[in-house]
């Protein structure tokens, strides 16, 4: 009897284990099916662009005299567009005032390796001439940049660029724009010109590992104007509008005259990197050079005809080094020669520190000596101090590595 | 001439067979290991870590980039582990089958082999924000360290290799069988020996060891980084040494690819033993496939918990 009972206990025991088991698995079921039935993103933001922002600000003492610098507070929107393209936009607000730095679409989809990028670019010249002021080694562009490209190469236009099918790294790029050079006063992105008045550029670069832990990259860039405008304050003359006609004549000295002429920005850049596999995290150097040379017809102020060509050179080479998790040091020299008198050489040595606190967050202590060849010139010693912090998304881009 | 025309022949015939394989690319050793042994003759396998880097901060190398641009597929951990490196380069790599997911930080596209399917995500962040470091949106994503993930990654190799080469498929499926009946009764092993390891406590220097303590039953209890990617304050430090000693922590991990100096001032500070573990296969000497990646990291914990494998 005892046993019988034990018995009938077991199975109801078992019969409601049971029922229990496939009360959960259903509800599992159900959870499962909602799941698998739901789409990917609820949200009516669903779509919306990866969104990130920069603030970049420094404190600066030149000479005696100090300021604190908004340098800028960066907006960056990416997003794919469709299947065949994505684009993204840089607002970028500063003492100066609210910029679109870059709004730009780029195909990424097109066979034969070829990409195609237009709008508002950085275009690709050289290499730290398209890096954001905040993604640069040292505080400030080095002079030889911010002389011969005039800011960033923010360029609006075209750009095509071609990756070979190589087992080494190698592209081909090549652009045509309004202008380089963001704070390029030179000409305008507003009027209309003939073919001859746009800037093409062309670009080679190529890439070699040496061993896992080496590496060499080499860049040719050319940014050819055939016609282009310059301002002469010197001479009576005929002002032109930008499309060449000629415009209201002056005939007081000291007003402003534009004459044609063209211009042939060429570089060479070269990167070398020490990026050990092993240790990696604590140790590491980065050699970049790069030489700059402008080429222009200018005219002479007496004879109102064009005289030789003015060549000017320019350029920089630093080395950072990786000491630790967060401490990136380095040294920079840069010698920029006058764009319209090549006799007048700027020399500026920076000795820079950084401070990786996180990732997302960076201190800079900078300090710069400027002096130029001229009889009367001074000289300049700047102390900086930088502090960076990026917001939400973050990608790390190839370009600006 | 008809000695030329036969070596011109054999170079058509050794270039077709060459072109026939498919073209892989492995971000990781270990991924790179397993798709080889999936793969076999039909599949050309490149690499793009070493193993001995910290998979944080892998350096986009534009040789990376051809790799990629000719690449049939890419196998990844996902998760976004390869967010340092491989969106960038899929991003110009110029290669429609493989393009970066902006979502996740991954891959999307045919060519994309994601080895994450199906593995159970472990530390899912409840929130987000970078207060609490560097996260990864999607959960913990190193996997690759946990020995029982093995199976897992061998399966999602073998479904995507037979989905982008349907024509041997079948020797796919028989490969991943052969891999698995010689890793199944390693694991099984693997499971003996880490038997005395359970509930002992650890540290370790990342947040990255969360699948090794699930399989072996180590509980990792703090990380000697402040939060995930930010190095350790001094008051970080002593609020730890002061916890290890509470909890009597007997291991700490250090991971290859970070200094010892930090783990050896606790291990005298605590007590505790020091055990280098590798997060990517090639990390250490001899550990060039999952397997001797695996095996090197258990007998490591063991020797620092002073057993012996059984």
């Amino acid at each position: 009897m005892k046993i019988a009972l034990l018995l009938t206990a077991l199975l109801l025991s078992a019969s409601a284990k049971a029922e229990d088991s496939e009360a959960r698995i259903k509800s599992l079921e159900d959870r499962l099916n909602k799941l698998e039935g739901a789409p990917a993103k609820t949200s009516q933001s669903a779509f919306n662009p990866a969104m990130g922002a920069t603030i970049d600000s420094a404190f600066s003492h030149t000479n005696g005299r100090s300021n604190f610098n908004f340098r800028a507070a960066e907006i960056s929107i990416e997003a794919q567009i469709d299947p065949f393209l994505k684009g993204w936009i840089v607002l970028t607000g500063a003492q100066s005032g609210a910029e679109v730095e870059e709004a730009a679409l780029q195909t990424t989809v097109l066979p034969y390796n070829l990409t195609v990028t237009g709008g508002r670019l950085f275009a690709s010249f050289g290499r730290l001439a398209h890096f954001h002021d905040h993604e640069l080694p040292v505080i400030d562009r080095p002079r030889s940049l911010d002389t011969f490209v005039d800011g960033e190469t923010q360029a609006d236009g075209v750009e095509v660029s071609y990756l070979f099918p190589t087992p080494f790294y190698l592209t081909v790029t090549g652009g045509v724009f309004n202008k380089l050079g963001g704070e390029n006063a030179r000409a305008s992105n507003d009027a209309a010109r003939s073919m001859d008045n746009f800037t093409y550029l062309a670009r080679l670069a190529a890439y070699t590992d040496l061993g896992d832990d080496h590496s060499l990259e080499l860049g040719l860039s050319e940014a050819w104007t055939p016609k282009r405008f310059v301002e002469d304050t010197s001479v009576a003359g005929t002002d032109f509008n930008l499309d060449g006609a000629p415009d209201t004549p002056n005939t007081s000295a000291g007003i402003q005259t534009r004459k044609n002429t063209w211009r042939s920005l060429a570089g060479v850049d070269f990167t070398y990197r020490w990026q050990p596999a092993s240790g990696g995290l604590y140790k590491g150097l980065v050699w970049g050079t790069e030489v700059m040379q402008n080429n222009e017809m200018r005219f002479d102020p007496a004879t109102n005809l064009p005289r030789d060509r003015v060549r000017a050179f320019a350029g920089f080479s630093y080395i950072q080094f990786k000491f630790g998790q967060r401490w990136r040091p380095g040294v920079m020299a840069d010698l920029t020669e006058d764009l319209d008198s090549a006799r007048t050489l700027t020399r500026t040595f920076t000795g820079f520190i950084t401070y990786n606190v996180t990732e997302f967050q960076r201190l800079r202590l900078t300090f710069a000596r400027a002096t130029d060849n001229r009889p009367e010139g001074l000289g300049s010693s700047t102390v900086g101090l930088q502090w960076t912090g990026v917001i939400g998304h973050h990608v790390h881009g190839f370009r600006d590595r | 001439m008809r000695k030329l025309a036969f070596a011109a022949a054999l170079l058509l015939a050794l270039q077709s067979s060459a072109a026939a394989k498919l073209r892989v690319v492995a971000t990781v050793p270990e991924l790179a290991d397993i798709t080889r042994r999936i793969g076999g003759d039909h599949v050309t396998v490149d690499g793009l870590a070493k193993g001995t880097e910290d998979i944080h901060q892998i350096v986009m190398k534009p040789s990376f980039v051809s790799k990629l641009n000719r690449a049939d597929a890419i196998v990844l951990i996902g998760l976004s582990v390869e967010h340092a490196f491989l969106p960038g380069l899929l991003d110009v790599a110029r290669n429609p089958a493989m393009r970066p997911d902006p979502d996740t930080l991954n891959c999307a596209g045919p060519g994309c082999i994601d080895c994450s399917a199906g593995i159970r995500v472990l530390n899912k962040p409840q929130s987000l924000s970078r207060a609490q470091g560097d996260l990864h949106a999607q959960g913990n994503p190193h996997y690759n360290i946990g020995p029982d993930s093995g199976p897992r990654i061998a399966r999602n190799i073998e479904a995507g290799l037979a989905r982008l080469d349907p024509a041997h498929a079948a020797d796919y499926e028989k490969n991943l069988k052969t891999y698995l009946a010689e890793l199944e009764p390693k694991l099984a092993e693997w499971r003996k020996w880490v038997a005395p390891l359970k509930g002992l406590k650890a540290v370790s220097y990342h947040n990255d060891m969360a699948y090794l303590g699930d399989f072996t039953g180590l509980e990792f209890i703090d990380t000697v980084e402040l939060k995930p990617g930010i190095p350790p304050t001094p008051t970080h430090l002593a609020s730890l040494v002061k916890r290890m000693k509470e909890l009597k922590v007997a291991i700490i991990v250090r991971e290859q690819q970070f200094d010892m100096k930090l783990p050896s001032w606790l291990a005298d500070q605590t007590g505790a033993k020091v055990a280098v573990v590798a997060t990517m296969a090639n990390a250490l000497p001899g550990t060039d496939t999952f397997v001797k990646f695996s095996e090197a990291n258990l007998r490591s914990l063991l020797k620092a918990a002073g057993k012996e494998p059984q």
